[in-house]
């Protein structure tokens, strides 16, 4: 008998039960279990541990079921409307951006023809007129990043979780 | 079962029940994972109590867990059972928290301070059997949570969970030849144990 007999032997016990072996396989394996002693003690092992490790009762309780749902569908709720305020927001970058670059244009045009109307100089108008323009839009960007709005998943979370613990009292 | 019927329900019957829930979870579907977490919750909780052996921790993973599912469940793609994707899932969440609480190697990251592993509901058909019962079960539990990690893991995959050894080797990302020995050096390192719990 060989290692590589031994270690055939291990695997094809460690298969057994969770695997539909072959009939050569269980054959041969069946063969070597009866010719070898520390072969046979390891599948007697192997076996009392699976038994032992089966027996082993372990259960969730009905409360963390019902707050790990509550806990992912608040999660989910706050996804869905993180994702569709995503959408609201790349839809008003792209109209924003769209209105902004035509108003720039005539705004541009309008600072010529003030400059040309007045007699002043267009390379100091026309940038005067744009930096008027995005300054408040710069401001309220400064606001909001220094302020941001506060998530609503915590509040929500927590009265689904009183939601549905009430409902499986 | 839950999920199956949920599944049998509502969506195509020519799709298999793993790419359907690879569908629902794109979708992120509170229907659906109300129904796998019912499925599941006490396979999912076993695999983690023996990976940590503390109830608390393992209720806290567990959610951590399903939290996970709803947020990469589009990286599921219903090719493989989605036990074996929940459980690499279970492990990945428990490896993370194990090293959290130590740098060092896995074998090493059992909590002396924790104090008895969990206590195994005990059943039995009078209250001496019953007893007799639950403390070979603690002991046994005793004995389990003295077995390195790595070796308990794939113990109890192997065992409670009725997994392939190539299915193993997929959910904890270590090669076959891994595994086998894993298995062999466990049911050997408990064997003592076992023998020594029972005297």
């Amino acid at each position: 008998m060989t290692n590589h007999d031994h270690e055939r032997a291990t695997e094809l016990i460690a298969r057994r039960g969770t695997e539909e072996l072959a009939a050569a396989d269980v054959g041969w394996l069946e063969s070597h279990l009866s010719a070898c002693g520390p072969c046979t003690q390891y599948a007697q092992d192997f076996d009392n541990t699976g038994r032992l490790l089966r027996a082993t009762a372990i259960t969730a309780t009905p409360a963390l079921v019902a707050a790990t749902q509550a806990r992912v569908r608040a999660r989910a709720m706050h996804l869905a409307e993180q994702r569709s305020r995503m959408v609201l927001v790349a839809i008003s970058f792209c109209l924003g951006a769209l209105s902004s670059a035509v108003s720039a244009l005539l705004w541009w045009r309008f600072g010529s023809w003030i400059a040309e109307r007045f007699g002043w100089s267009p390379a100091i108008v026309q940038p005067g007129i744009m930096l008027a323009l995005v300054l408040p839009a710069i401001v309220i960007a400064g606001l909001m990043l220094a302020f941001p709005r506060p998530s609503i998943e915590g509040p929500l979370m927590s009265a689904l979780v009183r939601e549905r613990e009430g409902r499986n009292q | 079962m839950i999920a199956t019927a949920f599944i049998a329900s509502s969506l195509v019957p020519m799709e298999t029940e793993e790419a359907q829930i690879a569908r629902g979870l794109r979708r992120r579907d509170p229907e659906l994972l109300d129904a796998l977490i019912e499925q599941y919750q006490h396979r999912l909780l076993r695999y983690l109590l023996h990976l940590t052996g503390n109830r608390a921790v393992a209720e806290d993973l567990f959610q951590e867990v399903w939290m996970r599912v709803l947020e990469k469940g589009h990286l599921y793609d219903g090719r493989n059972r989605f036990v074996t994707w929940l459980m690499s899932i279970g492990h990945n969440v428990a490896i993370d928290y194990l090293r959290k609480r130590s740098p060092a190697s896995l074998d090493e990251m059992q909590d002396p301070e924790e104090g008895a592993p969990f206590e195994p509901p005990a059943h039995g058909p009078s209250p001496f059997d019953e007893a007799v019962e639950h403390q070979q079960q603690e002991r046994f539990n005793e004995a389990l949570q003295q077995v390195p990690p790595l070796f308990r893991e794939v113990l109890v995959l192997r065992f409670q969970e009725q997994m392939k050894l190539e299915e193993i080797a997929k959910l904890i990302h270590i090669p076959l030849a891994t595994v086998k020995t894993r298995i062999y050096r466990g049911v050997l390192a408990l064997k003592p144990l076992i023998k020594g719990a029972a005297q």
